[in-house]
């Protein structure tokens, strides 16, 4: 399975941290050492809404977020993910350089990104499954 | 310590927050797990989240656990811990249309475009207070056990209606019952993190500032704005109370191109404003706007009907200034809450001119009453 830059960075991003732990260790069994361009730090990401009746935007508070950047195999991968796992972002950031440099674990990357697409797939349908029988229709008292 | 000419009392102070670390900490009771807090006090974590201004749900539960369940403690908790953080990025402005809705409600019309979708809600049910029930079991960890229980585990796919439904404010729009709002130009959203904001302000100010309000206080607000004596709110028709996940993107560092990160929780309302006024289109209607982190539907009500109400009365009225100076959770409880320190030296400084007042002869004798 294809996926863009920005698709696979989204769903490294929703990826399991055992996962993506898994994975960089694998991505790095054959010797390789990454350099990190930029450690894993933890901070907001301050989220601006445009808001839909006269299109102004403001901000609407931040979110706590994790970003990483590393060069592997003379390729720079990077990871940003919700939340503070620092160590969930470093090995995205070895994941998203082991495809850009496409070295031998790029295919079990993408690999990955599809369970993860797949696992989002199943758990919207799951949700929607909790909250259709809600769906209602009000009688009008005339 | 010291504070208003007053110091030391260490020995005492460290004992007081001992006494509140070991009954709180060490309490007879099992121990509250972040994700106990998070699962099932899910409200207070949100209001925690939307108050504080920084939505991660495991922070705001380990705060709200620390404050012993004050959530505007958990808020001043979270939020001292978020001024320790950098800001990595400014997301890409959010479209509220990208909402999956998990709850959505059109009070103003029967059938809407899209569904009336209750969701998660006890709004239509009798308050009967259940004390712990009789013969309780865990609950399965299961997330496909929930899903039967609930709804037997299927459903139709959800349509593009189902997930986006279009909003009211649209069909108002599309029936030509709403003001059309000229293009403003684009300008860089007011950072009430940065610098506070103080009237005159930009709506974004005043938006920005609601939405990480304490829900109290806007809810009070938005309760003087109706019924107090500067009836700014008259009309509270709401065309949508929507609850859902919102995508939070941000510009790839590489390529330049919008990436989604996650999404995040939010509350979205559209308040309906009946324009009467003489210098108004009454033919039409105007619509406010009111978005916030988390589950909190009084807040994104109160923020959706304040919008309006200042957009119209603002500037000629305090609303703007209540808005901007006295909704903020932070600000007015720490005004308050300052007031238990010592204020040893300020007070005796008031006595003093009381007794020299006194000794003088002018307090024996009101004031002015020389001069009838």
């Amino acid at each position: 399975m294809l996926f863009t830059r920005e698709e696979r960075a989204g769903l490294l991003a929703l990826a399991h941290p055992e996962e993506l732990v898994g994975l960089a260790d694998a991505c790095l069994a054959d010797g390789a050492v990454p350099r990190v361009l930029r450690a894993p730090e933890v901070g907001c990401v301050a989220t601006q809404v445009t808001e839909p009746i006269a299109a102004d935007r403001f901000l609407l508070g931040d979110v706590l977020a994790v970003q990483a950047e590393v060069e592997l195999g003379g390729a720079r991968g990077w990871s940003m993910r919700l939340g503070d796992d620092r160590a969930a972002a470093l090995a995205a950031a070895i994941c998203d350089a082991e495809v850009q440099a496409r070295r031998p674990r790029a295919a079990d990357v993408a690999d990955l990104c599809g369970r993860v697409a797949a696992r989002e797939a199943t758990a919207d349908a799951q949700e929607w499954a909790r909250i259709a029988p809600t769906v209602v229709e009000f009688e009008e008292l005339t | 310590m010291g504070y208003s000419g007053a110091r030391g009392g260490l020995e005492a102070i460290l004992a007081a927050e001992r006494l509140v670390r070991e009954a709180r900490d060490d309490a007879p009771a099992p121990w509250a797990s972040t994700e106990q807090i998070t699962a099932r006090f899910r409200l207070a974590v949100d209001r925690v989240q939307g108050e504080a201004g920084l939505y991660h749900e495991p922070t705001a539960a380990a705060a709200f656990r620390q404050a012993e369940g004050d959530t505007l403690e958990a808020s001043h908790l979270v939020r001292a811990h978020r001024s320790t953080l950098p800001r990595l990025a400014v997301s890409e402005p959010v479209d509220p249309d990208e909402m999956v809705v998990l709850r959505r409600i059109v009070p103003a019309h029967r059938t809407p475009d899209g569904p009336q979708l209750l969701g998660r809600t006890t709004d239509y049910t009798g308050r009967m207070l259940e004390r712990e029930p009789a013969g309780r079991t865990a609950p399965s960890s299961d997330a496909s056990v929930r899903t039967d229980r609930s709804s037997n585990g299927t459903a139709p796919a959800r349509s593009t209606e189902q997930r986006h439904p279009a909003r009211f404010s649209a069909f108002l729009r599309s029936q030509d019952l709403l003001v059309e709002h000229p293009p403003a130009p684009d300008t860089q959203p007011f950072d009430v993190t940065r610098r506070p904001a103080r009237p005159p302000a930009p709506r974004s100010a005043v938006l920005a500032s609601m939405a990480r309000a304490e829900t109290g206080a806007l809810v009070g607000l938005w309760y003087r704005s109706i019924l107090g004596p500067d009836g700014d709110i008259h009309e509270v028709t709401l065309g949508e109370v929507r609850h859902g996940h919102l995508p939070l993107r941000v510009r790839h560092p590489h390529t330049g191109n919008p990436v989604q990160i996650g999404r995040f929780r939010a509350t979205e309302t559209e308040a309906i404003e009946d324009l009467d006024g003489a210098d108004e289109d009454r033919t039409r209607f105007d619509v406010g706007y009111g978005l916030c982190f988390g589950h909190n539907e009084r807040k994104a009500i109160a923020m959706a009907n304040l919008d309006i109400a200042c957009r119209r009365f603002g500037r000629t009225g305090p609303l703007e200034q209540l808005l901007l100076l006295t909704t903020d959770g932070l600000d007015s409880a720490g005004f308050l809450e300052h007031l238990k320190l010592p204020h040893y030296v300020t007070f005796r400084s008031m006595v003093e001119r009381k007794q020299a007042m006194r000794a003088t002869g002018v307090a024996t004798d009101p004031l002015g009453r020389d001069c009838q």
